[in-house]
């Protein structure tokens, strides 16, 4: 293993707070490095989604991508293990593990795999997902391998946790923005109307939400229009409905 | 927890907002976070304003009449600390505001906020990333810069002011939207319906309508909300010329 090389893929880890982040994309880099650097088969990943519900998200090649549905279809599987426990869950000989894992153990040797790593995506309580390890020969992994898997897992996971958080407060930013606006533009609007009407800020008021309500539209929408031409204010009180509702 | 690391230090700024707030069995919101800062921090005021540059500044709490004063002064000259804050994201610590450097760089703000009887701002971000929504101003009336342990300390009462007000977004808009929006309240809703009766008046567009409401009360010296009650009332208008 270069060590180069795996700093290299810590760096890209753990440049999650780009503008083009893309979950997939970065999930498929942590799969394939970790059969690169790990010296292993194959890789699978699964992933929560906003419902709890676990996702297959990324594999390094078909074989692995067929298991890792077939745990999701069972729900029985070393992933599954190591994601419910949040610990590490090994086998060295698959073909021997019909007890733990009676439908998971059978189509994993049949896709060519002996031996099985799962390690969770976790941190502190918070369990997003789980990484699988495939090996093609019966063993443990090196204990060298065990403790690259889980660093490159933890920058992974406290990667995504940091952009999870951050895009949901940009949600919050941009409609707590958006709210404060649309307040504005409303009392901008009722000084419009209650000008070129000639009428007080409670009719002003009145009219704006008669309208909008008649109209089926919403209040601040209503207000967008009058403030981006005015003479849409006299469209209010044209119709006598709305004059004193 | 010795408050040495960030983490620490936010829950420790959280702990002395909820004592405060569970003494005078206030929310744990806007007023309590404002008061806690003072007395914490040793300010003479506190202020949360919600904006981000492009519209329309919104005061949501002043602990006092100088830091409403400050917050409105800001909005009517478009100049000083907290207006540099909106726009960039940067905190903007102004120890003396008596100073050159001070009346220099805010040549209509800086002397008007300290015939109002203010010496220092220190305005911080409320944001995420390079996304802002607000600021946290805290004031004092003597001159002095902030030692070490307080600007860490209102770093983290400026994002615990942010964590609130997004708290309070997320309940909000679980609820209804539409309906949050119609209830946010408004420190002055007189302040943009003069507006937008000014844009008529003088078939300008909102923003020079503002423009033109905040030099009419920088010239005259009057209070921007005064101002606009009277634009309201229909006693004063702003016609083409």
């Amino acid at each position: 293993m270069s060590e180069a090389r795996l700093v290299e893929t810590f760096v890209e880890l753990a440049d999650t707070l780009i503008d083009d982040f893309d979950v997939i994309d970065f999930l498929q880099v942590l799969v394939d490095r970790c059969v690169e650097l790990l010296d292993i088969d194959a890789v699978g990943l699964l992933l929560i989604d906003e419902r709890g519900w676990l996702q297959l998200i990324a594999t390094s090649n078909e074989q692995a991508r067929l298991v890792e549905l077939f745990q999701l279809q069972n729900e029985e599987g070393p992933c599954l293990d190591a994601f419910h426990t949040g610990a590490s869950v090994s086998h060295p000989d698959l073909a021997s593990a019909g007890d733990r894992w009676p439908r998971f153990a059978p189509a994993a040797t049949e896709a060519g795999f002996a031996a099985v790593h799962a390690l969770p995506m976790r941190l502190r309580s918070d369990v997003i997902g789980a990484l699988n390890l495939f090996r093609p020969a019966v063993g443990e992994l090196s204990e060298a391998a065990v403790r690259t898997a889980k660093a490159l897992v933890a920058v992974a996971t406290i990667g995504l946790l940091q952009e999870r958080a951050i895009r949901t407060r940009e949600i919050l930013t941009h409609q707590l923005r958006t709210a404060l606006q649309s307040r504005v533009v409303i009392e901008q609007a009722k000084g419009m109307v209650a000008e070129r009407l000639g009428v007080d800020m409670a009719t002003a008021f009145t009219a704006l939400r008669g309208y909008a309500r008649h109209n089926n539209r919403k209040l601040s929408d209503v207000a967008g229009t009058v403030i981006a031409d005015s003479t849409a204010a006299l469209e209010l009180l044209s119709d006598p409905d709305h004059r004193r509702t | 927890m010795d408050g040495g690391d960030d983490f620490g230090r936010l829950t420790r700024v959280h702990a002395w907002v909820a004592e405060h707030a569970g003494r005078l069995q206030l929310p744990v919101a806007e007023r309590a976070l404002c008061e806690t800062a003072v007395d914490r921090l040793r300010m003479n005021g506190a202020g949360i304003t919600v904006g981000d540059g492009s519209g329309w500044p919104e005061t949501r709490y002043s602990t006092d009449t100088l830091s409403k004063r400050l917050a409105e002064l800001q909005i009517t000259v478009g100049e000083g600390p907290s207006v540099i804050v909106l726009r960039t994201g940067a905190p903007v610590l102004a120890a003396d505001l008596d100073s050159v450097l001070s009346q220099h760089r805010w040549p209509l703000f800086a002397p008007l906020a300290v015939e109002a009887g203010a010496r220092a701002l220190f305005a911080l971000p409320l944001r995420v990333g390079t996304k802002r929504v607000g600021v946290l101003a805290l004031h004092r009336v003597d001159a002095g810069w902030l030692d070490m342990e307080t600007l860490a300390n209102s770093v983290e009462f400026a994002e615990l002011a942010f964590l609130l007000l997004l708290d309070e977004q997320a309940r909000s808009s679980m609820v209804d939207s539409e309906l949050a929006a119609e209830r946010w309240p408004l420190d002055s809703p007189q302040v943009h319906q003069a507006t937008g009766m000014i844009a008529v008046q003088a078939a300008i567009g909102l923003e020079d309508a503002f423009a033109r409401l905040r030099a009419r009360a920088f010239a005259d010296r009057r209070r921007l909300a005064d101002l606009a009650a009277d634009v309201v009332a229909r006693r004063l208008r702003f016609d083409v010329y």
